[in-house]
């Protein structure tokens, strides 16, 4: 195999994996707990900027991993309770809710760091041997991190007594409520995880990608994109939405270019929304 | 009454027309200029409050078809002036976004049965593509500076003239969309709003109406791109992006989303002010994203609803729930045409399930349903919880697939067919937990059930078919006399009991030749109860229909039939006479609990 | 059966007029019992009439529209469902009785600290204890309603509420459980079973309450299957 084969495929594994991770959150809030939060790619922008406060602050890069999770899991809270839950039973509502939050976020940011584009310097540098080419290693070591974490997340899910406990309010909350447990508490606090989660993201994503105000639409996006096709409600789902898209956007953006890696993606979703409107591996 | 109505709608207008015409005079030339750009932002914005004020989906991207339009008239403009031939095509700055809205609209709700939010992305989506394309194709749209030294628009110069052609714009679609919303089909549009659900089951195809509206709004807001393209001179990507996509958004929801004067304020309220302040003030956006959410959260009509409850309030006018969009005198009224089904002649229905099995993850929810009706009559559906008996109406209206067997309604296979095709094929469905219109008045109601498989496209155009009245709804008014008495009452603020009576009548007012009834008498009292049965009795044997009626109070089901179809376990257990059921030890069993 | 211990506000269920519905409407109206340590009251009608709203108002699932539930000298239908299971209010609901994506085993220790409890029910019910690590949602009806049978008399709670526990299990399992219910009554543990097998009910219960159309229609502590059977008549 050649080395620019050997890079296509690693930008394709990486750029599943970066999906992975960035679609988690919205597979949480919206694939598991129903609620369509348009603010998603905000908590992304939220937790990218944390690592910009960070390094104006210069402090080490951990402790703007740190703000990145604290910022937007308290955010998180505070929308659970007072927009979330009471818009329970109106979806539009929460739908026009969440985008008039996603827009505030959005100025809010814009009137404190202004619209020009961050720059967070790489706390891993250079790059690495692999497979016989040279590849950045602060992508490396970011792929590493998220195959673990998501390993991880999926042995917890399946193994663990909070996992079950989990699993067990959202399928079925009436039983749940019955063997006492506290579902509205299980929802917030999964709630709380999924957008702290998309935070983790941004932050980590922040030395790769253009940190700008407007950055969080094309996550939600793509989150979005990725949960028509892979299907709502479970983690293989959520895999496999990925790599369909990842693979897709990828794989043309090399052919052709980003452009129509776009438009293919975007042709894939509304094809599936037209004839497979579950999804591949639906759960709900 | 129209003739109120339009004396209403035709004073806005001229008092609308008078104040734009008058700018240039009051002002200058320059105001006007500038205050013309945001009319066409406004045109776009009625188009926005038509899709979500309106019909209840929201559309994130509709910069998409203002942007689009502006670009196809540009490139039209610039290369006419070469070949004079091309200002044939300029329609098509209507017409491909008017096109790509439909086409899209009608795939992405093609698999649901109600709006949620895929639409909202999908038209973000769209309008990040728009304004990407846009950036990237530097040689057909001029790439981030834009298409520019677009020439004028014949001899208008757009500095003055200009604006009056965009007035005129302004009038004709708030002329338009103020038309529309008091037809039939503006009542059919909030109802899909409403209870998109129910209104599948009177034959309407709802994803077809949502992406004519759609479509509509598109044309509209590519008619705007068309004389922003001659009023500018210049088209960047920022009027194809997300950016004014957004802006729309808020300018509809902070105007008011309800009616096209109220985006036309916004537009030109928000939209204006937003573009002196935003250089000044920085924390101008961030104000403007707080009253967004407050408007949501608070005051979903906008400030135009505002201003109309200070204006009720000065002139002392009671305010009412319900918009007077449709408050129809007593009129002698019209006699309704003929139901479109079947010609009215077509004897009773037949009905047969065949080995019907619908299967859920490991659960039988039918299990080998097989029964067959033949014969014109009430019919009563009994069996303990989980029989199968709502599933079974379910999967023959097209809200439960089955897993294996087939349904035949007079002889053809109408197995998965949807809703609305079943409901026009004369079927009628009553729920269990009664679903009617509960923003609309009684008489928009009943009114939606006349029209259903009756009124053709243009009749619902017209408003004369508000009047129209049957022989049924004399009978069902007679009977349940709070629907004259309370015809102007939204059906939200009926109890529970009149809401039963209230979706019955209209599922009679349809005529249907098959009737499924679930549950119809839930909930009412034991007069209440009496009265139903009687008004089903009669109903079915005036229209010589089927009637199906899922019953648990077995008082109801002596006296509404003779025959009975005892169902168990997702299948057909026995039928027969109620006595005859009574009297079968297999039922009792069954019933009583014993060895199953 | 031995007479139990007559019913005391300090440690029973005492309802009183209760009432509920969905909407404005009431499919439940003006039902009042008590219940006492080691008693077993049977809930008996036909589909329909209201028995389910009525195990769902007393163990918080469904708001209360009028009158009084009162559980060990406390007044019910303040706090949220969940918390009654640390009063000491197990409920076995009628449909969705299990967590289909767990396994039968992770069902029956979600709230458990060990499985020991579950003991003396593996023995009555092998097959229970044969499919506890296959999920739940492969077994049949009445399997499942022998799992939740098994959790919810392993949570020992002071007053078990079950909506037709039998539904779908096969005859030999129906004595066992009946044994198991009154071996529970001796020890002083109440229940609240709404049935249609009258069978179970008539080796179980002290008391009967029968429901029509929302309402009691009748209701004692003498009773025979013919009489009750008349009720059940369609």
């Amino acid at each position: 195999m050649d080395s620019s084969t050997i890079t296509l495929l690693l930008n394709l594994v990486y750029h599943v994996l970066v999906l992975s991770l960035v679609a988690l959150g919205l597979g949480i809030v919206f694939g598991m707990l129903g609620v369509m939060n348009m603010a998603q790619g905000e908590f992304l922008t939220l937790g990218a900027y944390a690592m910009v406060v960070a390094q104006r602050m210069q402090i080490a890069a951990g402790w703007g991993i740190l703000l990145a999770i604290l910022v937007t899991a308290t955010l998180g809270y505070l929308i659970e309770r007072w927009l979330v839950r009471p818009l329970q039973t109106r979806p539009l509502d929460t739908l026009l809710a969440t985008w008039g939050l996603s827009l505030l976020v959005r100025k809010g940011i814009e009137a404190v760091f202004g619209r020009q584009y961050q720059n967070i310097t790489q706390q891993i540098g250079g790059s690495t041997q692999i497979f016989s080419v040279d590849y950045p290693s602060y992508r490396l070591a970011l792929m590493l991190a998220i195959v673990c974490g998501l390993l991880m997340l999926g042995l917890w899910y399946k193994h663990s007594t909070a996992g079950t406990r989990l699993k067990a309010s959202v399928a079925n909350p009436v039983l749940a409520q019955a063997i006492g447990i506290d579902v509205k508490r299980q929802a917030c606090m999964a709630f709380v995880c999924g957008v702290a989660c998309t935070g983790l993201a941004g932050a980590l994503l922040a030395p790769l990608v253009r940190v700008e105000p407007l950055m969080g639409m094309d996550y939600l996006l793509g989150s979005f994109f990725v949960l028509v096709v892979g299907g709502l409600g479970s983690l293989s789902g959520l895999f496999a939405g990925a790599g369909i898209i990842g693979s897709t956007q990828v794989l043309v953006s090399t052919m052709l270019d980003q452009t129509y890696g776009y438009l293919a993606v975007l042709t894939l979703s509304i094809g599936f929304l037209w004839l497979r409107p579950h999804g591949l591996l639906s759960n709900r | 009454m129209a003739y109120f109505q339009t004396a209403k709608q035709a004073a806005s207008l001229l008092t609308l027309a008078l104040c734009l015409v008058a700018v240039p005079f009051v002002t200058n030339d320059f105001r006007a200029y500038q205050l013309g750009t945001y009319l066409l932002y406004g045109v776009v914005a009625q188009g926005v409050a038509l899709v979500w004020g309106r019909l209840g989906f929201l559309p994130l991207g509709q910069a998409l078809f203002f942007g689009l339009g502006a670009y196809v008239a540009g490139l039209l403009f610039i290369h006419a002036q070469d070949n004079a031939l091309l200002y044939l095509l300029l329609p098509l700055s209507i017409l491909v976004p008017a096109l790509l809205a439909y086409l899209v609209a009608r795939l992405v709700f093609a698999g649901q049965y109600v709006s949620g939010p895929d639409f909202s992305l999908i038209t973000l989506a769209f309008t990040m593509l728009g304004a990407q394309l846009a950036n990237q194709f530097t040689g057909l749209t001029g790439g981030f500076n834009g298409l520019a030294n677009i020439p004028q628009l014949g001899d208008l110069d757009r500095y003055s003239s200009m604006y009056f052609l965009i007035v005129a714009l302004v009038l004709f679609s708030t002329a338009l969309l103020s038309w529309l919303y008091q037809t039939p089909l503006g009542t059919l549009w909030l109802a899909i709003s409403q209870n998109e659900n129910r209104l599948q089951f009177f034959g309407f195809a709802t994803d077809k109406l949502k992406a004519g509206a759609f479509a509509l709004s598109a044309a509209l807001a590519g008619s705007a791109g068309f004389l922003y393209a001659a009023q500018q001179g210049l088209v960047t990507p920022q009027a194809i992006g997300f950016q004014l996509s957004a802006e729309l958004v808020i300018w509809t929801a902070v105007g008011g989303r309800f009616g096209p004067y109220g985006a036309l304020l916004g537009a030109v309220g928000i939209g204006l002010l937003s573009s002196d302040l935003r250089e000044i003030w920085v924390h101008w956006e961030v104000l403007v994203a707080l009253l967004f959410i407050a408007v949501v959260l608070y005051f979903p009509g906008g400030m135009a609803h505002l201003l109309l409850n200070a204006y009720q309030f000065i002139n002392r006018r009671s305010g009412t729930h319900v918009p007077a969009y449709a408050v129809a005198p007593k009129t002698p009224g019209l006699r309704a045409p003929p139901i479109q089904s079947c010609g009215g002649d077509c004897g009773p229905v037949h009905l047969r399930f065949d080995n019907v099995s619908v299967q859920r993850n490991e659960v039988s929810i039918l299990n080998g349903l097989s029964l067959a009706v033949e014969h014109a009559g009430v019919y009563c559906l009994i069996g303990p919880n989980g029989a199968g008996k709502t599933s079974s109406f379910n999967v023959l209206t097209g809200r439960l697939a089955r897993t294996s067997g087939d349904i035949f309604l007079d002889s053809q296979r109408v197995t998965g067919h949807r809703a609305d095709v079943m409901a026009r094929a004369g079927v009628g469905r009553k729920f269990q937990i009664p679903s009617v219109f509960n923003g609309l008045s009684v008489t928009d109601n009943l009114r939606i059930a006349l029209w259903s498989n009756r009124a053709q496209a243009r009749q619902l155009l017209e408003s004369t078919s508000r009047q129209w009245r049957t022989d049924m709804l004399d009978f069902l008014e007679n009977t349940f006399t709070f629907l004259a008495d309370q015809a102007d009452k939204p059906a939200g603020e009926l109890s529970q009991g009149q809401r039963q009576m209230l979706e019955l009548s209209m599922t009679l007012l349809a005529e249907p030749r098959l009737l499924l009834l679930d549950e119809p008498c839930a909930g009412l009292s034991t007069a209440e109860t009496q009265q139903q049965i009687e008004v089903i009795v009669q109903a079915v044997s005036r229209l010589g229909s089927t009637a199906l009626v899922i019953e648990h109070d077995m008082a109801a089901v002596q006296r509404l039939s003779n025959e009975v179809f005892v169902l168990h376990q997702g299948q057909l257990l026995a039928n027969g006479t109620l006595k005859q059921m009574q009297d079968s030890p297999l039922v009792q069993t069954v019933y009583a609990g014993g060895q199953k | 059966m031995s007479l139990p211990a007559q019913p005391n506000h300090k440690t029973g269920l005492v309802v009183q007029h209760i009432s509920g519905g969905y909407g404005d409407t009431l499919v439940l109206r003006g039902v009042s019992f008590t219940l006492g340590q080691g008693q077993v009251l049977g809930i008996v009608g036909r589909n329909g009439v209201g028995k389910t709203s009525l195990l769902r108002l007393i163990t918080g699932h469904l708001p209360v529209a009028g009158g009084t539930v009162s559980w060990q000298g406390r007044r019910m239908g303040k706090a949220p469902a969940y918390v009654n299971r640390d009063l000491g209010i197990s409920y076995a609901p009628q449909e969705a009785v299990v967590f289909d994506a767990l396994t039968v085993s992770e069902n029956l220790n979600l709230r458990q600290r060990n499985l020991d409890a579950c003991q003396a029910f593996f023995y009555s019910f092998p097959l229970v204890r044969q499919r506890r690590n296959q999920k739940s949602g492969v077994l049949s009806g009445g399997e499942k309603k022998l799992v939740s049978f098994v959790r919810v008399m392993a949570e020992g709670a002071d007053l078990t509420v079950m909506d037709e526990p039998t539904e779908g299990v096969q005859q030999e399992n129906i004595a066992l459980m009946a044994a198991h219910v009154r071996q529970r009554c001796e020890q002083g543990a109440s229940f609240i079973i709404a049935e249609q097998n009258l069978t179970f009910l008539l080796s179980v219960m002290h008391q009967v309450l029968v429901l029509d159309n929302g309402e009691t229609v009748f209701q004692s502590d003498a009773f025979d299957r013919e009489g009750l059977e008349q009720f059940l008549r369609i």
